[in-house]
């Protein structure tokens, strides 16, 4: 499912909320029991100071996995992420975005939330994703996604929902979508 | 407990990443506790002086027809002096290990020799070395003048009396004798009754008695210009810059600022990387994010206040000091290090949770840790409210924890009133920490 809609309207902040980082303000998450979430935040979400293995090994360890330090071994190798010692800190913008998404991964997830997941990969990282989604999907999970990019949106999106200043203005399939949003250009143009 | 300690080992992993950092916060707080640890212990308390009544001086005593009230006297002439009693073996063994400036020691046959009114008895004084030896020897020779003084009078007093005996006549006591003295004036009075002739000799003879008598008191009348002299005797205490109030004052002034800082910025940090919404969501409690830091301050207190600790014992090791017990009491020390760091890190969390930014949180941390130690520097009996604020942040729990902790004789009462006191406001500290954290996710 694609979350989209223009700045501000509240995307990243829906994923926190379904995420359980962020308290709703009103209304319920409901979340059936033993279902396990994966979330990428917009903003890369680890410790400077530790290397991308020490920060997967930290948060594999935290998630409970059975073992942590293989699992950091796995996403390392899944996402071509450095294994050298340096901090995260000092890592390119498209790395640092991986390591976000593969600390997402973590626990292995029924759902994972990424929020803008593209945004700073190259063409090859972006084929990379896409094809983790579909294996996620594939394997009978879940992605919730918050994103600017058509491309992505028809590689990945079965749904959409179009958010707009807090509240869901459109819920559909892609083609729904992409008419209703059609029909609303021409609206304007005329 | 094991996201706590995960949480823990990261954070220590981050600062041992982070040199410059590190020596900041360890350089930094060990020279404000010297700067302030020197000038406040050494001015704004009266220096701590103990009293050795070897002669046991009664509640009052008569000197030259005068009646004095003994603690009464003692008290209006130490005024810039806190004057302790204590047994000669207790007062040497805190002139050695600095909890003391001076010992003055009456000794025995004092008042005896005093209200013999021939003889000045001497005090005996022996002081700390190093700096404020000078002015503690100033403060003790202005006790001795004042107790001079109000004995002068009393000889002078007395001496007058003679003096008025021999002129006038009549029946005095001199050295527990009493006796009738004709007086100059009777001796007139006679000569002129007297027909001239043989009895003039006589009458002459009573002047050369009354001559002789006169030069007797010379030496009771010099006496009373200085009734005491103070003697100073070589044995020596441990100096002041090594005394129990400095250790005490440096250890608390350095993990006060060192737990505050630290776990303020590193509650806060978690929020700036970005993480804490992960940590929050499910893995990890806020309070167990909370408690890691409180951990960590704890752990970075107990290290660095065993290694201060340590220098210092060195220190007075290989200068010979002796005098307290800083090896045989280290174990209790490292746990006042332990308890006073957590509830300081407890603070710093509450600071890091409301600051939300790593930055302003370490502003503001420093601007809460000066006054809460400042308070602490005030001394309770020039400034009481000082006094009683200053309890209600551990600062000053961990100054008398760690005073006692390290030359107590009997340090028990005092290290379980203070541990209650560091575990009751750390608890209340951790409390609203937790409480507060909420606003680093939202």
């Amino acid at each position: 499912m694609a979350l989209v809609g223009p700045n501000g309207a509240g995307k990243s902040t829906l994923l926190a909320v379904l995420a359980g980082a962020l308290r709703p303000t009103a209304g319920l998450v409901e979340r059936s029991p033993g279902v396990r979430v994966g979330w990428m935040p917009q903003r890369p979400a680890h410790y400077g100071r530790l290397t991308a293995r020490e920060n997967l090994e930290l948060f594999a360890r935290l998630e409970r996995e059975p073992d942590p330090d293989g699992a950091a071994e796995r996403l390392l190798a899944r996402f071509e992420l450095p294994a050298d010692p340096k901090p995260s800190a000092h890592l390119s913008v498209g790395n640092r975005q991986r390591l976000n998404l593969a600390l997402a991964l973590l626990g292995d997830p029924h759902v994972v939330l990424l929020d803008e997941p593209t945004a700073a990969l190259d063409s090859r990282q972006r084929r990379r994703l896409w094809e983790t989604v579909a294996e996620l999907r594939e394997g009978g999970g879940s992605v919730v996604f918050a994103t600017q990019n058509a491309e992505d949106l028809h590689r990945l999106a079965d749904r959409v929902v179009s958010l707009s200043g807090g509240a869901a203005v459109f819920a559909g399939s892609v083609s729904e979508y992409e008419r209703a949003e059609a029909e609303r250009s021409t609206c304007v143009t005329t | 407990m094991r996201n706590t300690l995960l949480l823990l080992r990261k954070d220590l992993l981050t600062l041992r990443r982070s040199p410059a950092l590190l020596g900041v916060l360890l350089a930094y707080p060990l020279v404000i506790a010297l700067l302030i640890g020197l000038a406040a212990g050494y001015a704004n308390t009266k220096p701590r002086v103990a009293l050795v009544d070897r002669d046991g001086l009664p509640e009052r005593v008569s000197i030259a027809g005068f009646s004095f009230d003994v603690n009464d006297t003692i008290d209006e002439v130490a005024r810039n002096v806190r004057l302790v009693r204590l047994s000669d073996d207790e007062a040497r063994r805190q002139l050695r290990a600095g909890r003391l400036v001076a010992v003055i020691t009456v000794p025995p046959g004092f008042v005896a020799t005093l209200q013999g009114l021939v003889r000045s008895p001497h005090l005996v004084l022996e002081t700390t070395t190093g700096g404020v030896a000078p002015r503690v020897r100033q403060q003790m020779q202005a006790l001795v003048y004042s107790l001079n003084l109000r004995l002068q009078r009393a000889f002078i007093a007395a001496d007058l009396e003679y003096v008025n005996l021999l002129l006038h006549g009549g029946r005095g006591t001199i050295l527990g004798q009493d006796f009738d003295v004709l007086g100059l004036d009777g001796a007139e009075r006679l000569l002129g009754e007297l027909p001239r002739g043989p009895r003039l000799d006589r009458i002459r003879e009573f002047v050369k008695d009354a001559t002789l008598a006169l030069d007797l008191t010379d030496e009771a009348i010099r006496a009373t210009a200085t009734p005491i002299q103070l003697r100073e005797v070589g044995d020596r205490g441990r100096t002041w810059s090594l005394s129990a109030q400095v250790q005490s004052y440096g250890l608390a002034l350095t993990i006060s600022f060192l737990a505050l800082l630290l776990a303020a910025g590193a509650l806060a940090a978690e929020r700036d990387e970005n993480v804490i919404g992960r940590l929050a969501r499910g893995p990890v409690t806020l309070g167990e994010v909370v408690s890691s830091k409180v951990a960590l301050a704890a752990a970075i207190a107990l290290g660095l206040g065993l290694g201060v600790a340590l220098a210092f014992g060195v220190v007075v090791e290989l200068g010979g000091v002796t005098g307290g017990e800083p090896w045989e009491r280290l174990p209790l020390l490292a746990l006042g290090l332990a308890l006073a760091g957590a509830a300081l890190g407890a603070i710093g969390c509450l600071v890091g949770a409301l600051a939300r930014e790593a930055r302003t949180a370490s502003l503001a941390a420093l601007l809460v840790a000066l006054p809460i130690v400042f308070l602490g520097l005030v001394p309770r009996e020039v400034v009481p409210p000082a006094g009683w604020l200053s309890d209600a942040f551990p600062f000053a729990h961990a100054v008398r924890y760690f005073g006692a902790a390290l030359y107590d004789t009997r340090p028990w009462d005092t290290l379980v009133r203070e541990t209650l006191w560091l575990l009751g406001l750390g608890g209340l500290a951790w409390v609203s920490a937790r409480l507060a954290a909420r606003r680093l996710s939202a």
